[in-house]
């Protein structure tokens, strides 16, 4: 029951980070699946008493319900980003689309990939969803910093599937994965700093001094 | 145990690179380096050719032969790309294009970056392999917005951003293979010597559609169409030893992955499945390429889409399956790596010469710097696969295993896209090789380094296919028989 209203929240908060027109939101929202996710594996770990799904757990508190949040924050705050996210679609379509990505993910693992357990389903669905609606948001959000965002919610899907579906990854692996993770949002970060310099504005789409 | 120092060099010698001295004795004591790396895959090949058996430590580290030949032809490459830094760089520091706190940023990330790609072949994991492609991603990005002008900053954002969505595409790939392997084959690890051993037990259904998440994924970084858009504006950006490794190591560094996967695959289901995506991909990348070269006016991008063009022609020898054809694809990674480095290298030289990407603008090469035009209309003759160069042996074994092994669409195919690049290519390249000079331009000659590299990719792109070390041959067999999973 628990598990299945956490699941329900990691897919509710990728839709309201399509709903989303303001940065800010964008990361509260990234947040808060994240903080989802979290309990999720706390409970995981909880049920299967191991000690290293603890410690994957905390490394998932740190990196991806604090310091990679705010460090977007501040990254926002220091070049004065805009708020506006630059939709290159408008909200409706957006959220039909999404809507749509989610019945598609549903249908797939359904039909397609048929896991036994019911869990196991519902949350290779979510994650699929999260993957899918992560991927729409890199496409059509044209700040740099959304651009981000949208990959940080791909990232999360992947997580739910990983944590859920195949009982973790090898331990290594999963640290190794976090890791990753927090270096690529802070290369990511400082790229957005030199394109603020360079082209004074974050806009993915006016980047276009290169053709053919 | 060689393994160990290979990675040990280039993680010591990024060290070194940040101390304080002067840059061009460190490019001297780096190519060094380089070269003591390239003489130890040498010996790690010649070691695991006798013992017939896989080095493993730790359960982490793991090289066989096709490791090897990986390890070799990377090491190889980088040793060049080493040796050609030394004058570009002391030309750009001349110049004060480049400072020299700079200058010796560029050589702690080359060795990072080489050190990365390193790391792909020797671990076993296939958690690992992902998690080192992710950071070649990323230390190569700095190298591709090294310069910090508008156009480099921004290949250097698509590069990150497109090849980051398609790494983890390629991660859900890998967690739907693990999925399978733990939850059917019992294997609690990531590693594909495991995976391999339990094969036949894995879920056929699963195993194919991770295996298209893993081909997209991964295939993203390969630079298969469509998902090479940012390859053009990578290759182009990058400093010119970048763009040789970028475009002659690294792509088929993110192909070994796929082939990793692949070859539990071909334990599972057979060669059928994955050899029909490899000629899927490596038609369209071949295809698709084959048009943008000839329409080409930037002669960097030119050299970009030929990457992707040659990366089509070994994914086609892979998808034809049998020793022989897979044996001419690891024989093209390797020839396209030494001679797209010599183009590199050339037209590295004339865009700094001439201070231009264009084609129109670069003219009269063969008079303004005879050595690197030279080099240029050469190299453009050796990619193409004109005997007597290496790259037509290869292209010749891999057409030949598709005429006979009954693939007669699809070799027809390769051989017609290949006459179309050879047109476009010469047409390109001579275009700027011969014609007037502009006036007032000076001659001007090679720096004793670049000379150095020169000679070495030549000598090799003229005796690879005629008279190849026993040894390497013997490396091709046995890698492309552990590929085919026999």
């Amino acid at each position: 029951m628990a598990v299945g209203l956490i699941l329900f929240g990691i897919l509710v908060m990728a839709f309201a980070m399509v709903a989303a027109k303001r940065l800010s939101a964008l990361i509260f929202g990234f947040r808060a699946q994240s903080f989802f996710l979290f309990m999720l594996t706390f409970i995981l770990a909880w049920r299967e008493n191991s000690t290293q799904l603890y410690i994957v757990t905390t490394m998932l508190f740190a990196v991806k319900v604090v310091l990679v949040p705010n460090f977007l924050q501040k990254v926002a705050r220091r070049i004065k980003a805009d708020e506006d996210l630059g939709l290159s679609v408008n909200p409706t379509v957006s959220m039909s689309a999404a809507v749509l990505l989610s019945y598609m993910a549903y249908l797939f693992t359904g039909k397609i990939v048929s896991i036994p357990g019911e869990f196991e389903n519902s949350a290779l669905f979510i994650s699929l969803s999260a993957t899918m609606i992560g991927t729409f948001l890199m496409i059509t959000r044209m700040k740099a910093l959304a651009q981000i965002l949208g990959l940080l919610v791909m990232e999360n899907g992947i997580f739910l599937a990983a944590a859920s579906v195949s009982g973790g990854m090898p331990f290594i692996v999963e640290i190794a994965i976090f890791f990753d993770i927090l270096l690529v949002v802070i290369i990511l970060g400082i790229f957005v700093f030199k394109i603020n310099r360079l082209f004074t504005h974050i806009d993915v789409d006016k980047l276009t001094e290169l053709k053919g | 145990m060689q393994i160990f120092a290979i990675l040990l060099i280039p993680l010591a010698l990024s060290g070194i690179a940040v101390l304080p001295g002067k840059t061009r004795s460190f490019g001297v004591f780096n190519a060094a380096g380089h070269f003591i790396n390239a003489v130890l895959a040498v010996w790690l090949s010649l070691d695991l050719l006798r013992t017939r058996e896989a080095a493993a430590y730790l359960g982490f580290f793991y090289a066989d032969l096709l490791s090897a030949f990986f390890i070799l032809t990377i090491s190889v490459i980088n040793f060049i790309a080493a040796l050609y830094s030394i004058g570009y760089i002391s030309s750009d520091v001349r110049d004060s294009t480049m400072s020299e706190r700079k200058a010796k940023a560029y050589y702690a990330l080359f060795n990072l970056f080489t050190l990365t790609m390193l790391s792909v072949p020797v671990v076993s994991n296939l958690g690992m392999v992902w998690v080192a492609i992710e950071m070649t991603t990323l230390v190569s990005a700095f190298l591709v917005g090294f310069y910090n002008r508008k156009e480099s900053i921004e290949a250097a954002w698509k590069y990150i951003i497109i090849c980051s969505v398609g790494i983890t595409l390629a991660l859900f790939g890998t967690i739907l293979f693990y999925y399978t392997a733990s939850r059917d084959g019992g294997v609690s690890s990531l590693n594909w010597t495991d995976m391999a051993a339990a094969a036949g037990d894995l879920n056929p259904s699963i195993l194919k559609v991770a295996f298209l998440f893993i081909v997209v994924g991964y295939g993203t970084k390969a630079g298969f169409v469509p998902m090479h858009t940012w390859l053009p504006d990578a290759h182009s950006q990058a400093l010119a030893p970048i763009s040789a490794l970028l475009s002659g190591v690294l792509l088929p560094t993110a192909v070994y992955a796929i082939i990793r996967f692949a070859t539990v695959i071909n334990i599972c289901i057979g060669t059928s499945y994955t050899g029909n995506l490899f000629m899927f991909f490596g038609l369209m990348s071949l295809g698709i390429s084959a048009g943008l070269v000839l329409v080409q006016r930037d002669i960097k991008r030119l050299l970009a889409y030929s990457s992707v063009e040659n990366i089509g022609i070994i994914s086609i020898g892979l998808g034809f399956g049998g020793t022989f054809a897979i044996a001419g694809a690891l024989f093209h990674v390797f020839n396209h790596a030494a001679a797209k480095s010599l183009m590199f290298f050339a037209a590295g030289r004339a865009v700094k010469k001439y201070n231009s990407h264009s084609i129109r603008d670069i003219r009269g090469m063969i008079s303004a710097m005879p050595f690197a035009g030279t080099m240029l209309i050469v190299g453009a003759f050796a990619l193409t696969g004109m005997p007597p160069f290496s790259a037509f042996f290869s292209e010749i074994m891999i057409i030949i295993s598709g005429f006979t092994g009954g693939f007669l669409f699809q070799s027809s195919l390769l051989l017609f896209f290949m006459a179309v690049v050879f047109c476009a290519m010469i047409h390109n390249i001579s275009r700027s090789v011969f014609g007037e000079k502009p006036s007032g331009m000076a001659a001007e000659g090679e720096p004793l380094s670049g000379k150095l590299a020169f000679g070495i990719l030549m000598l090799i792109i003229c005796t690879a296919g005629i008279v190849a070390p026993g040894f390497f041959k013997e490396l091709l067999t046995a890698a492309s028989e552990i590929i085919r999973g026999a």
